[in-house]
């Protein structure tokens, strides 16, 4: 019997700035090639979710206007998405609903948004948008793995004590260009500023994410070794250009 | 400020004309020297002279005997302005303009001073300027337009500008900053736009499609304004064109679109490509045979005409310019090299793309294809975009491309998005140099076949720079 992978789309519509496609294409396209069944189920604001049945949680970015809208849904769901981390539900969430699975975000006017407190970490709106190339050291593997991505971001996002980041910052700002810390790991929750798009550049997190998709279904988790050359060389470009003076001298400017 | 000192005369006079006089010197020599280099000196020059003497684009607009019209918005800047360019001349007038797409204020600058003698004057009746969106308030203060043209608002360069909501905020700002007694043209298909105000003093002409919806097989053209712009609810559309483009309404609040002054009503195409349309204006019906292909175009030649009829040019001379527009610079424009024929076509932008990737599969033939992406300021330096690209298209007709390649600084970024759109890895061919990529899919194609480059905007001036080299295409700073 062939494996089975569902994967809940939060919000395609609103959610879907920066390139979130690419993720998703990502994903499907390397489970494809391993023969895993790969199901991925939109879901619009308004929709009842069922958890159970989720075996990754993808939310994308959205532009200002669309991130409120979102976050008022989602408060609605606020306790049945927090039993499904603490099982061990994956998530991976791209720079807007990054920050909305912290504390609260604080905006320009004072004004604090709430956010569904499933990551210990809070966001203040910055003066200056961080936008650039960037490449982190990531410790998900043993040795660590880079990761090399694209931010853009105008929040300054703070860790908590106990959470861990996703990487640290080797070439960039990370998640408020101050402490070298890039995204945040809960359980298996992942949280990033980084797109560009993320997955397809840095085919190991993609298998990462299927990994745990799969462990927590409860199927065989082994994933079969890939013809990679073209993904692992624009890895190398996109590293040596985030290194390159030519990027750095131009990094953030808004 | 400078401007009343200079009225005080005595010894800031004098300093005050040393300064205009050495900016535009310096500006013109650069000009001259970028040329000699085979560039087109449309950056460098006008960021010079702007140092020197901030004022000077103000200055030399000033002087213009009809006016200044400034063209904005994220797709169909170019081809909008060079139609109304060709009108304007077709009426007589002659218009300075800034070709080749180099938009931003010193772009302006650089186009003022080439215009100008050494003394700083301009005997021209038109300043016809492209402004890009992020660049538009200030170059609005700066030259004081009569008249605005705002084509459109997509996902553009994000990494520039934020968000949408950022560039919207930037076009609402000139809009606001124009000085009364002057008008604005804007598309009424653009929910976004609409809902800008900025009116006070000001007329406001907008225009917009009225046809049968045409079937759109390109499935992420996705919408980037869903929501009402005044309320935030969702839109409700009875028609969508492209992208967010069409008839919409807040299902929530009284906002809706507006009835155009300028209406698309019929279109038939025709075998060979072009259209016939039929467009109502205020007051009467004219009928257009264009050779321009695709909706995109038909948004910029409504905006044209809808230009034209505030200027109040007359409708024979519009029309008969509108008949015979070629696409402008970059927007699919072919050349023949060694018995193969050869079709540049600019992306920069998903809805763009897409629609030269439609127009390209529409036409069934065996071709080879060269992406370029560079991620230079001018190309956006965040390529996540080519994700949003419905390159899947090439993938489920993958038996038309002889070969396909990826080329530009991001050669290897766009080598993946080949690969995940579904095309064999084996058959995608990466070169980094644009130039060396150029040479290598002129030699893939066979004599009598077709060659498509889709490359972003300075990977275009590089491929450019090598056709010119090698004896072909006028250089891109020459009248057209």
């Amino acid at each position: 019997m062939s494996r089975q992978i569902n994967i809940y789309h939060l919000y395609p519509s609103q959610l879907n700035l920066y390139g979130d496609r690419g993720n998703m294409l990502a994903i499907s396209r390397r489970a494809r090639w391993r023969n895993i069944e790969l199901q991925i189920i939109p879901i619009e604001p308004g929709d009842q979710i069922n958890f159970d049945r989720c075996d990754l949680l993808f939310m994308g970015g959205g532009q200002d206007s669309d991130q409120l809208l979102v976050a008022a849904d989602l408060k609605k769901r606020q306790a049945e998405m927090r039993q499904a981390v603490e099982i061990g539900m994956p998530v991976f969430a791209v720079c807007g609903s990054f920050q909305l699975l912290g504390n609260h975000y604080t905006a320009v006017s004072g004004e604090k948004i709430s956010g569904l407190e499933i990551l210990d970490l809070y966001t203040e709106a910055g003066d200056k948008r961080l936008i650039g190339n960037a490449v982190i050291s990531c410790p998900l593997w043993q040795p660590a793995q880079t990761l090399v991505g694209f931010e853009n971001h105008a929040g300054k996002t703070y860790l908590g004590p106990g959470l861990k980041p996703l990487g640290t910052v080797l070439y960039g700002f990370g998640n408020n260009g101050q402490d070298k810390k890039e995204g945040a790991v809960y359980k298996n929750v992942i949280g990033t500023y980084l797109h560009g798009s993320l997955l397809p550049k840095n085919p190991w997190l993609t298998d990462y994410l299927l990994t745990k998709a799969l462990e927590y279904r409860g199927q065989d988790s082994t994933l079969e070794k890939l013809d990679d050359s073209t993904e692992t060389e624009a890895h190398r470009a996109a590293v040596y250009l985030a290194r390159s003076w030519r990027h750095r001298m131009r990094s953030s400017r808004a | 400020m400078q401007k009343d000192t200079a009225k005080t005369g005595g010894f800031t006079n004098r300093l005050f004309q040393i300064k205009k006089t050495g900016a535009i010197v310096i500006g013109k020599a650069l000009i001259a020297f970028t040329r000699l280099l085979g560039r087109g000196g449309t950056t460098l020059p006008g960021r010079m002279a702007i140092r020197i003497k901030p004022d000077l684009s103000e200055l030399l607009a000033g002087q213009l005997l009809k006016g200044v019209l400034v063209v904005t918005g994220t797709n169909g800047k170019t081809t909008t302005s060079a139609l109304i360019k060709n009108i304007l001349k077709a009426a007589g007038y002659s218009c300075i303009h800034n070709q080749s797409g180099s938009n931003m204020s010193w772009g302006v600058a650089s186009a003022l001073v080439d215009a100008a003698s050494v003394g700083g004057t301009i005997t021209a009746d038109w300043a016809l300027m492209e402004a890009d969106e992020g660049a538009f308030p200030k170059i609005v203060q700066d030259i004081r337009p009569l008249g605005i043209v705002v084509t459109n608002i997509f996902r553009d360069q994000l990494d520039r500008y934020g968000e949408i909501d950022r560039i919207q905020d930037a076009i609402g700002r000139g809009l606001q900053v124009q000085a009364a007694g002057g008008f604005q043209v804007v598309n009424a298909d653009d929910p976004s736009l609409v809902s800008l105000d900025g009116l006070q003093g000001k007329q406001r002409l907008t225009y917009g499609l009225e046809i049968e919806l045409i079937e759109d097989s390109f499935q992420n053209t996705g919408r980037d304004l869903k929501t009402c712009p005044l309320c935030k609810k969702e839109l409700t559309y009875e028609r969508v064109y492209f992208a967010h483009l069409g008839h919409y309404h807040c299902p929530t609040c009284d906002f809706r679109r507006p009835r155009p002054d300028v209406r698309l009503t019929g279109l038939t195409i025709k075998a060979d490509g072009s259209s016939l349309l039929t467009i109502k204006t205020v007051d009467k019906q004219i009928n257009i045979n264009s050779p321009l292909p695709g909706i995109y175009n038909y948004y910029n030649l409504l905006a044209a005409l809808t230009c034209a009829v505030a200027l109040n040019i007359p409708e024979a001379t519009v029309v008969k310019t509108l008949e015979i527009a070629n696409p402008s610079f970059g927007r699919m424009e072919s050349f023949t090299v060694k018995e193969k024929e050869l079709v540049i076509a600019l992306i920069k932008n998903p809805v763009g793309a897409n629609e030269v990737l439609r127009t390209i599969l529409n036409r069934a033939e065996k071709a080879t294809l060269l992406v370029a992406i560079n991620d230079k300021i001018a190309d956006g330096t965040d390529v996540s975009w080519l994700w949003d690209v419905d390159f899947e298209q090439l993938a489920t007709r993958s038996e038309q491309l002889t070969a396909t390649f990826a080329a530009g600084l991001r050669a290897w970024d766009m080598a993946v998005r080949f690969k995940y759109a579904g095309l064999d890895q084996q058959q995608i061919l990466v070169e980094e140099n644009s130039g060396t990529a150029l040479h290598r899919a002129l030699q893939a194609t066979p004599p009598g076949g077709k060659l498509y480059i889709l490359p972003t905007y300075t990977a275009m001036l590089e491929i450019r720079r090598h056709l010119n080299r090698m004896g072909y295409g006028r250089p891109y700073w020459e009248d057209r």
